[in-house]
């Protein structure tokens, strides 16, 4: 009981933040709305806890609704570094054709033929 | 013909100036993409008749070569010459490779280690490395050419307009040999003579390879 109190001030605190951030606009709206999305599934993950341990045996899972929430969990991070991933190959790209404009059109470039 | 060699070069100013003095009577025009480099590369190449292209930000090797690439169809090039900077390309094998171009046989040509037993290639290079880069790309790309990592190459006009790579760093070799096998351009590999100074791409390189052109898969 005390550990899941704990849980949901940890949750309401971040939740509080992402409010600010997004308040001072430190945060696009896109983003504002998929962390609360995912914190709120969170803190209701920890309000219901009880049913996610029926719902760990119901599947199958030998042990508490905890550790199903920890296999969700890493599957969600390991999404997220998948789509940062991309995004930053997308950035990357983006700097190859500036940085190639750049080299293009620069009155650096000298030409000389060789004969 | 109008034969223009693109170098890329990062770091290389111990040893582009004898590649370009090689170079000298075997091409037409040498356009040089300086990938940021922090050492004298620039320097070194101040004096030397050639074009001198400077990438802000080091890109890596693909993105260097298609911005020279660019700038050479841009000048009117017929064929154009991929060729690397730290010496272990011989200037002599340029008329072997454009050769099937300048003969009408072929618009694509890969220069190849592996067609004559002229270059001696590091042993777990030859026997692994080399193999399963074959195999990968027979069996992911189909792509059957006897060298799975080319970096010797000759485009005609044509075919450098029509062969795109994206891949900024050294998947580069492996995304313009499946662009020219999916372009149906005529297309050859010539023997050249690579002189290893150092053992260059090694595995784990490789697998960088597959994880960037994966990456590339699933942002298209």
């Amino acid at each position: 009981m005390i550990q899941q109190l704990i849980a949901l001030v940890v949750v309401l605190a971040i939740l509080a933040r992402l409010g600010w951030q997004f308040y001072k606009e430190q945060i696009p709206k896109s983003q504002f709305i998929l962390w609360i999305v995912f914190w709120f599934i969170a803190g209701l993950s920890v309000i219901f806890i009880k049913s996610i341990d029926q719902l760990a045996n119901h599947l199958g899972f030998s042990s508490s609704g905890i550790q199903l929430l920890l296999y969700l969990a890493i599957l969600i991070i390991l999404y997220f570094i998948f789509s940062f991933r991309l995004k930053i190959a997308r950035l990357e790209k983006d700097i190859t054709t500036l940085t190639r404009h750049l080299a293009l059109t620069s009155e650096v470039k000298k030409s000389k033929d060789v004969d | 013909m109008k034969v223009v060699c693109v170098i890329p070069a990062y770091n290389e100013a111990k040893t582009l100036p004898k590649v370009l003095e090689n170079l000298k009577d075997k091409v037409d025009e040498i356009i040089i993409v300086d990938d940021c480099s922090t050492d004298q590369t620039l320097e070194v190449i101040k004096n030397q008749v050639v074009t001198t292209l400077f990438h802000i930000v080091n890109r890596g090797q693909g993105a260097a070569l298609k911005t020279g690439t660019i700038y050479a169809l841009e000048q009117g090039a017929d064929i154009i010459v991929h060729f690397d900077a730290d010496g272990q390309f011989r200037a002599e094998d340029i008329a072997t490779v454009i050769k099937p171009i300048q003969e009408g046989r072929a618009e694509i040509v890969f220069g190849s280690r592996f067609i004559d037993n002229t270059t001696k290639m590091p042993w777990f290079k030859e026997k692994i490395i080399m193999p399963l880069g074959r195999l990968v790309n027979k069996l992911l790309f189909n792509i059957r050419t006897t060298d799975p990592q080319s970096g010797f190459r000759a485009f005609s006009r044509q075919a450098a307009w029509q062969i795109d790579w994206q891949q900024d760093a050294m998947a580069h070799c492996s995304e313009i040999l499946l662009a020219a096998t999916e372009s149906g351009l005529p297309m050859v590999e010539v023997p050249i003579t690579v002189l290893y100074k150092n053992f260059g791409q090694r595995f784990g390189g490789g697998l960088k390879i597959l994880r960037d052109l994966f990456i590339a898969k699933m942002n298209n």
